[in-house]
């Protein structure tokens, strides 16, 4: 069970066949103007002034409409005129697979219901982020989403403590972690003890014991185990309009020990004690915070 | 006796994916690979009926060997395992390419099996 989006869950439970999700998808590609495509279309630029706020972005990290009002080609007024046109057009999936008759509006509405009670454990809960640290519900959702797949995937029950931002990583001899590029710019760390590690070993290895395996397993399960939690991240950001790519996992042979912060990062803590007595951490390090 | 081949970079998902397939009778696994580029090899080697391919992988990724394969291969029926399953993008972009189907990690043996079943 995992983060899903909606065509993909109606695709698992054979609702619609994978062809019609592609026509409705293809329909949605065509009706859902980008921000560049929709200025042009409202006729509130031309395309040689997409193509100059385009090449601009190159040097400046600037979102669409906010470089178009810079460069003095649109006002903020007519921002929000295309944002809001944008909203108000937007075809969603199952509306699209209406609109090629792979659905009817009563199946629609019956399948949302059901959709929403699939993703309910993955509904968020609140997580405090120390003031001032940019994109705070992105990683409340980091969090929110690791302190559940702790639960559910590695079965380690846990209690969260209080994230906090640090100028030193804490030292744990083992650590796996993974950049995140889009959106923002990060680096997702999950820094554990050996007992940790092992214990979540034995839940993606699905092993009662994890005694006589090679340290390359162990190490490579704790990676895979972030590569589930940021992938799901990635499935909740896209959720939530956002884009993020996330590199392979990677294991640090000498853990958290002697890892520093990068100048212009900031290092967010998020501590977890175990039941069995245990502390360890996940670590998100955001770049120019 | 349909046979399977899993390429994945981890371990431990590969380990995981092969016990469950080889509980039913009517698959094998021949081979595991751990990237895009192996996928490949293993498949001008092995010829298997199905291949079980993680997305992310280091070297050579899940999508760009996809592409290749269709051309290669083109009744060969491959199912994508990926945690980036609930992007909308990636998963319509795997089907795009010829993909049979999706499997979102973490997954249960059950929904693994049924989606093999129904190739």
């Amino acid at each position: 069970m995992a983060v899903k989006f909606f065509g993909q869950f109606l695709v698992e439970q054979g609702v619609v066949n994978r062809d019609a999700l592609l026509q409705a998808v293809d329909l949605q590609e065509q009706t859902n103007l980008k921000f560049g495509e929709m200025v042009v279309d409202m006729k509130l630029m031309t395309i040689a002034e997409v193509e100059r706020v385009n090449l601009a972005q190159r040097s400046e990290d600037l979102q669409f409409g906010d470089m178009a009002v810079k460069l003095g080609i649109i006002t903020a007024a007519q921002v929000q005129q295309v944002l809001t046109t944008q909203r108000n057009n937007h075809l969603y999936i199952g509306e699209a697979l209406i609109k090629v008759g792979a659905l009817s509006p009563e199946q629609l509405q019956k399948n949302l219901q059901a959709f929403k009670q699939d993703q309910q454990p993955y509904l968020a809960t609140t997580i405090e982020i120390p003031s001032g640290i940019p994109h705070q519900p992105m990683w409340e959702m980091v969090a929110d989403l690791t302190y559940k797949m702790l639960t559910r995937v590695a079965k380690i029950p846990f209690r969260p403590g209080l994230c906090t931002l640090v100028d030193k990583l804490p030292e744990r001899p083992i650590a796996a972690g993974l950049s995140f590029s889009g959106a923002v710019n990060a680096r997702y760390l999950m820094a554990v003890t050996e007992n940790i590690r092992n214990q979540i070993a034995k839940a993606i290895l699905d092993e009662e014991s994890v005694d006589d395996e090679p340290l390359e397993v162990l190490d490579d399960a704790v990676r895979e185990f972030i590569n589930i939690v940021c992938g799901n991240v990635a499935a909740k950001a896209a959720q939530l309009g956002f884009t993020l790519e996330i590199d392979p996992p990677e294991t640090y042979s000498q853990g958290t020990t002697g890892m520093d912060i990068p100048q212009d990062w900031v290092g967010l803590v998020f501590p977890l004690h175990s039941f069995a007595g245990e502390s360890f951490e996940l670590v998100v390090l955001i770049a120019n915070a | 006796m349909k046979k399977v081949l899993i390429v994945d970079d981890s371990i431990a998902v590969a380990r995981q994916l092969e016990k469950i397939i080889n509980s039913a009778q009517e698959f094998e696994v021949i081979g595991q690979g751990r990237n895009g580029a192996e996928a490949i090899k293993l498949c001008q080697q092995l010829q298997p009926d199905i291949l079980c391919m993680d997305m992310n992988m280091p070297l050579m990724d899940g999508m760009t060997a996809l592409r290749s394969l269709r051309q290669l291969f083109p009744e060969l029926k491959v199912i994508m395992v990926t945690s980036l399953g609930g992007v909308g993008d990636k998963y319509t972009e795997a089907l795009k390419l010829g993909a049979r189907d999706v499997i979102s990690k973490p997954f249960e043996a059950e929904s693994v099996l049924k989606m093999l079943k129904q190739l």
